[in-house]
């Protein structure tokens, strides 16, 4: 009998053990892998764009501070990227489309930025762009050439990078919507282009009323 | 305790630094070699623990639910993708697997195994085959990567030996149904 009792009692401390730490480890049930729990992360801390130099397809030279004033809607690729980063700047190209004319380049600039500056040079870039329609003035594609801002503005960001021996990376996307004043505001699902959409313009709107 | 000797001195060897690199670096290899091998330590370390605390297992884990239980909830717990990518960048998340796979599920499993009724058994052999099959099916067919430290290919191989575990525990749950072991021994 006693022993029944304690058996009982193990089973339900092991089983509150064990829910405490699903708990602890997914945030509360809610991030079962750490792309989500980034993200999730990311919303809440809101980093601040570092200060980086760029060099767009056009060869100018830039601070990102550039852009002070205008939300940026960012994403990260290389320009030798046979999967991934031709789909993500496919839904970008329909997400700077279904954003209406009014808006861009005015109060909104589209901003692809290459983690290969040593491949990616000004020259391939300005090819890599016309794939995309990518005017390279409301929507620019820029290499950042000091490895280490470029490695400090994808720690900031939580963009992860690993290179493969073929020449490849494999890395994580998604798009990321700078505010004004720099700050990170909203990290969207490259893949839910209507969601992204929708949330770009009511973002804009409210700006607009203000 | 011949055997715990050598639990000990494999649960070191797995913990070098240079075994834990090369362990790690393969997705399939991290989850389907280096975990079990800690269960595995865990097991072969559990009668030393046994003798030193024969209150402990004879009070607190008489039938063998409660040690089942929590081996089956480490084993869940080591099979999210979070866990694994933590485990690779957060030092205190690759201590506490260290700690739980050989202590929490190993040596539970060990002191369970033998006191659990036949259903019991049956239960946990299709659960943690139907588990592994989950697994197998949402590393194999998520068209997303899911730890970040990993390939999308690592991540199917993955995917692959969860197909693999399933079908053998199956197998073996099958086999157990026919074939009376007392008739052997």
């Amino acid at each position: 009998m006693i022993k029944k009792k304690s058996n009982r009692l193990a089973v339900s401390i092991v089983i509150l053990f064990g829910f405490t730490l699903f708990f602890i480890g997914t945030d509360g049930f809610q991030a079962y892998t750490v792309e989500t729990a980034r993200i999730n992360k990311l919303m809440k801390e809101n980093p601040v764009f570092p200060d980086v130099t760029l060099e767009d397809s056009k060869e100018r030279v830039y601070p990102f501070t550039a852009f002070e004033g205008k939300y940026v809607m960012i994403t990260f690729i290389y320009t030798e990227c046979t999967d991934v980063c031709l789909e993500l700047e496919m839904n970008m190209a329909q997400v700077y489309n279904n954003i209406p004319d009014k808006y861009i380049g005015e109060d909104i600039v589209f901003l692809s930025i290459s983690f290969d500056p040593e491949r990616d040079d000004p020259a391939t870039l300005e090819k890599y762009r016309f794939y995309f329609n990518s005017d390279g003035e409301t929507w620019r594609m820029a290499r950042i050439q000091d490895q280490v801002e470029l490695d400090h503005l994808l720690d900031e960001f939580g963009v992860i990078v690993i290179p493969d021996n073929n020449g490849n990376f494999q890395h994580n996307s998604a798009f990321y919507l700078v505010d004004p004043n720099g700050i990170l505001v909203e990290v969207m699902d490259y893949t839910e282009i209507e969601a992204a959409t929708e949330k770009v313009i009511s973002i804009l709107e409210t700006e607009e009323g203000e | 305790m011949k055997q715990a000797a050598y639990g000990l001195v494999l649960y070191i060897f797995l913990m070098l630094p240079p075994v834990t690199a090369l362990a790690e670096s393969i997705m399939a290899i991290h989850m389907h070699m280096q975990m079990p091998l800690f269960v595995i330590a865990g097991m072969l370390m559990t009668p030393f623990f046994q003798k030193k605390f024969p209150n402990l297992f004879s009070k607190w884990n008489s039938n063998g639910i409660p040690g089942i239980i929590l081996f089956m909830i480490i084993v869940l717990y080591w099979m999210l993708p979070r866990t694994m990518d933590e485990a690779l960048t957060i030092p205190a998340v690759e201590i506490f697997k260290f700690v739980s796979l050989p202590f929490l599920a190993g040596v539970p499993l060990r002191d369970s195994w033998k006191k659990l009724e036949t259903r019991v058994k049956n239960i946990i052999y299709i659960s943690l085959s139907a588990i592994f099959g989950f697994m197998a099916w949402l590393y194999i067919a998520s068209p997303n990567q899911l730890c970040n430290n990993y390939l999308i290919v690592e991540q199917k191989t993955l995917g692959w030996g969860f197909v693999f575990l399933a079908a053998c525990i199956f197998i073996y749950f099958i086999q157990t149904l026919f074939i009376d072991e007392t008739e052997y021994e």
